[in-house]
């Protein structure tokens, strides 16, 4: 499994990258609410912020049209759904949905792929999340590409032995097979978590994992909180006076 | 399921968001008192392994498969409550770097899969898991946490305002069911597989001796299904003011009309129609799903 792309892009240097990660998570809930109250003028609005969202991307040096691609991973949950709406007779609500979704995704990724997720985590944890929580994330995130490699490795040793899951018979024992790979992964990953508890434990670890770096708030990321959370709010209103 | 952003009125998400942060909040500090080390790698890794788990196909029929999901597999090893942070911690994650599911929909997701799922799906095994029961009380298990999972989020977009037609209902009410009778048996035969290679793995079923978690689990199944009619007997005001501005209700009829004909011609089977028409629907969504899945395994392996 290959390094998500968005850790390699969180890893630039732009100064979206450079601000606070407590400053942009402001700006993304702040955008966020604005775009999920948002009901008059919506077409107006969406183009508004879809503009600014892509400015954004192009300041972060982030490759526009791969964030565009990544955000639209949402859609295919969400095309289900307009066409429901369709079929309902409320195509308004189906277009609503589609540009909702489809910019709050790209405003999350925006944030998620300036901002290494250690960081990340840590300013949603100055937010009052617990920090327990926020540890079991980040070791979750840490260790999610070794147990999946581990997991691919089994499913093609499993290939190589002949089995396959399309074939039409012998679907119980395969099923069994399925049930006991997993619990062979599940028992490794057990074990695993013990070893790397001990390491840690070696290296003298008290309960909780050390920040090697302060984050300091500066004025240029209040600054900036400040006016990436104005700017979705003129938006809306601007929109809002133009198409009553 | 887990809904993005975008799909949740205001009142929904925000009710269930200011749910979310003391049920989480609750859980995360009963899981770390429930063990005595290890807890944060231990749980990150076994995140990371439902995550894995998905890779792992199990046979459903001739060409499908399916994966676990793992809620109530992590409620029957760890205890529900370090399951529901897991299982949070897996929803974060997926929000932030897989966009799957939304932030401001977080709470939501964590309430429907987190919180009651997980605990729904601990239920049975925390009634009958120490009795002659225990195999059908781990399947019920899973299947109940699918379930309830899914009919909360439905509710909650039905709640607010996504229409979605009677037919349709049927047939997604159908798909929930044979999802949770596949993800009780995943569940069943991984935690047999389990046992033989790992005995101390799965939780020995305690007797009762907090009433809290049983309460609120059975509240959780309770709140499904009676959310769930509610939702959808719900009038909702957007429908009303579709009615009122001619357009909208145009296009309603032109829609409608074949649907209806459709409905029409199986409602005179009388007392069938309705289960005929959810197998119908089933039966479509299962040739389509057959048809892409061959179409993007044979795309795979070239």
């Amino acid at each position: 499994m290959h390094h998500v792309v968005v850790d390699q892009w969180s890893r630039g240097s732009s100064p979206v990258h450079r601000t606070d990660a407590r400053a942009k998570l402001v700006a993304l809930l702040v955008f966020l609410i604005a775009l999920a109250t948002a009901a008059r003028a919506l077409p107006l609005f969406a183009g508004a912020l879809f503009l600014m969202l892509v400015a954004g991307l192009a300041w972060a040096r982030i490759p526009v049209a791969g964030a565009l691609a990544r955000a639209a991973l949402v859609l295919p949950f969400t095309a289900v759904f307009a066409v429901i709406c369709w079929l309902a007779g409320d195509p308004a609500r189906g277009v609503s949905l589609v540009l909702k979704s489809y910019l709050s995704a790209l405003a999350v990724l925006l944030v998620v792929s300036t901002t290494p997720l250690p960081a990340l985590l840590r300013g949603f944890g100055m937010t009052g999340v617990p920090r327990f929580l926020l540890e079991v994330g980040q070791f979750l995130y840490r260790y999610l590409f070794v147990i999946s490699e581990e997991a691919q490795h089994m499913t093609k040793a499993a290939a190589a032995r002949g089995a396959s899951v399309r074939q039409w018979i012998g679907q119980g024992q395969r099923f069994r097979a399925a049930a006991g790979a997993l619990a062979v992964l599940f028992a490794r990953s057990y074990t695993r978590a013990e070893d790397v508890h001990q390491a840690m434990l070696a290296r003298g670890f008290d309960g909780h994992i050390p920040m090697l770096a302060v984050s300091r708030f500066r004025g240029s990321d209040a600054v900036f909180a400040i006016a990436a959370s104005l700017a979705p709010l003129a938006l809306r209103l601007a929109a809002e006076r133009l198409m009553p | 399921m887990h809904i993005p952003d975008g799909f949740l009125s205001t009142p929904v998400w925000a009710t269930l968001d200011a749910a979310a942060a003391p049920a989480v909040a609750y859980i995360a500090r009963r899981a770390q008192r429930g063990f005595e080390e290890a807890t944060v790698p231990l749980l990150g890794v076994l995140g990371a392994f439902v995550f894995a788990a998905q890779m792992i196909n199990f046979p459903v029929g001739p060409g499908t498969t399916g994966h676990l999901v793992g809620g109530a597999l992590l409620a029957v090893t760890l205890g529900p409550a370090a399951a529901g942070v897991v299982m949070t911690a897996i929803l974060a994650i997926q929000a932030l770097v897989f966009q799957d599911g939304g932030i401001l929909a977080l709470g939501a997701n964590a309430i429907n899969m987190a919180v009651l799922g997980v605990l729904a799906g601990y239920l049975p095994f925390r009634l009958w898991g120490g009795t002659g029961w225990r195999k059908f009380s781990i399947f019920a298990g899973g299947a109940l946490s699918v379930v309830v999972s899914a009919v909360l989020a439905l509710s909650e977009l039905m709640l607010s305002g996504v229409r979605i037609p009677g037919s349709l209902l049927g047939v997604s009410l159908a798909l929930f069911v044979v999802s949770a009778i596949l993800e009780g048996a995943i569940t069943l035969a991984v935690v047999e597989a389990l046992e033989r290679i790992q005995p101390k793995a799965v939780r020995q079923a305690l007797p009762s001796r907090s009433p809290v978690l049983a309460v609120v689990s059975l509240a959780a199944v309770l709140l499904a299904s009676v959310g769930f009619l509610f939702a959808s007997a719900a009038p909702d005001g957007i429908q009303k003011l579709g009615q009122q501005s001619g357009i909208s209700s145009q296009i309603r009829t032109l829609i409608h009309t074949p649907l209806a004909e459709y409905q029409a011609a199986f409602l005179q089977w009388g007392m069938l129609g309705k289960p005929a028409a959810a197998l119908a629907g089933v039966a479509l969504i299962y040739g389509a799903c057959l048809l892409l899945g061959r179409a993007a395994a044979r795309k795979r392996s070239i």
